[in-house]
């Protein structure tokens, strides 16, 4: 993923390999949900054989979902880059080291529009206690306050 | 006759060509983690965990044929970080609880995740559901704990001469299965005396109503890593 200023790059092997296909995208677009869209592509598409790239895969389109729903802090972004990072150096075959590609090339050079996606907090744990409970308040019939997280 | 040697995290290691540098290195006494990967088989090289670099590059030392003039990188801390993180992957993609598993202290993936200094899940468990199967007198399958590293499918194949098992689906949907008609382990010619039964790096097959001849505290990993003890389980079929 290249941004307007780069317009002159060749499609090349010495510069931006690519098997023979581009997408454009105008201004109108959001590249954090372009990210999420390959981000989902490529957790569907991972075959399984290799760890880094069967978890990994599904770990960024967790993480980027996350981010999208407003759930993100600094943390989430940090985790994208380690986790595509490790995803690209240690999986088997081609499609896992080039999976994240689209999402380390979009936070590199649009950082910002996934800042804009942060929420204010600085952390919020990807696991959801009263979403939790709510089985448990269905099982029970109960409604009352003390059954909720007092948010 | 020459003798050849590569470089691992600084200590020189003699191999006999055709060896991969997982061989040479076990042959020194060099611990190299790994999950997947058994002396028995054909590497895997599927888990990842014995990945290192080599002169620089990113490999799997259990695939990778040595070479004379290679520097391999080992325990250092950025490899280990990696592989702490595939290690809390496989944690988080199963349902791996060692407190209540009987297969505590004799667990390879548990002793990796010490080795590699894994103190917490890091990533949000996914809570697959998958299937248990109870239904062989002798054995229990249990799939939360499977990690797909096909040593079970092998043995099977391979040295018990039944196939009993294989990998179905496909990504994070990949599921261990029985070949039987039924899908169930009762209904296979499977027996706790082989090599299947055994070969489990983690507590997924398990033979029935032996967990806990030995005591939590005396176990294979208890008192010494897994560096030092290797990838081997309490009960071995004797080899021919």
């Amino acid at each position: 993923m290249i941004a307007a200023a780069e317009l002159d790059r060749l499609v090349a092997y010495e510069d931006l390999p690519s098997g023979g296909s581009f997408m454009v995208f105008n201004a109108t677009r959001d590249i954090v949900r372009i990210a999420q869209n390959f981000a989902h592509f490529f957790a569907r598409e991972s075959c399984g054989f290799c760890t880094p790239c069967r978890v990994g895969t599904q770990v960024l389109r967790r993480t980027i979902d996350k981010v999208v729903s407003g759930h993100g802090s600094e943390m989430e972004l940090t985790e994208v880059e380690e986790i595509g990072r490790l995803v690209k150096s240690m999986s088997h075959c081609g499609l896992g080291q080039t999976a994240a590609n689209p999402i380390l090339d979009s936070l590199k050079r649009f950082r910002e529009r996934w800042e804009d996606r942060l929420g204010t907090r600085d952390f919020v744990p990807d696991f959801d206690l009263d979403g939790a409970l709510s089985e448990a308040r269905a099982l029970t019939g109960r409604d009352d306050a003390l059954a909720h997280l007092d948010r | 006759m020459r003798s050849f040697s590569i470089v691992i995290d600084g200590q020189e290691v003699a191999f006999e060509p055709g060896q991969t540098i997982m061989e040479a290195a076990e042959e020194a006494g060099v611990y190299i983690p790994h999950l997947c990967y058994h002396p028995d088989f054909k590497p895997h090289g599927s888990c990842k965990l014995c990945t290192v670099k080599v002169n620089g590059r990113y490999a799997t030392a259990c695939t990778l044929p040595a070479a004379e003039g290679m520097v391999v990188e080992n325990l250092s801390d950025d490899i280990q970080a990696d592989r702490r993180r595939l290690t809390q992957m496989l944690f988080v993609e199963g349902n791996h609880y060692c407190p209540f598993c009987e297969k505590s202290g004799n667990c390879q993936l548990q002793a990796v995740a010490y080795y590699v200094k894994m103190e917490e899940s890091f990533f949000a468990h996914f809570y697959p559901r998958r299937a248990l199967d109870a239904s062989h007198p002798d054995i229990v399958l249990d799939r939360d704990r499977c990690i797909q590293c096909e040593l079970c499918v092998k043995a099977s194949r391979d040295v018990d001469g039944k196939n009993v098992f294989g990998l179905a689906g496909r990504g994070v949907q990949t599921r261990l299965v029985v070949n039987s008609e039924s899908g169930l382990l009762k209904d296979t010619d499977m027996a706790k005396e082989d090599f299947a039964a055994h070969i489990c790096p983690t507590g997924a097959i398990l033979v029935k109503r032996i967990g806990y001849q030995i005591p939590i505290g005396e176990r294979l990993y208890d008192r010494q890593d897994i560096g030092a003890v290797g990838n081997r389980q309490p009960v071995l079929k004797p080899r021919e």
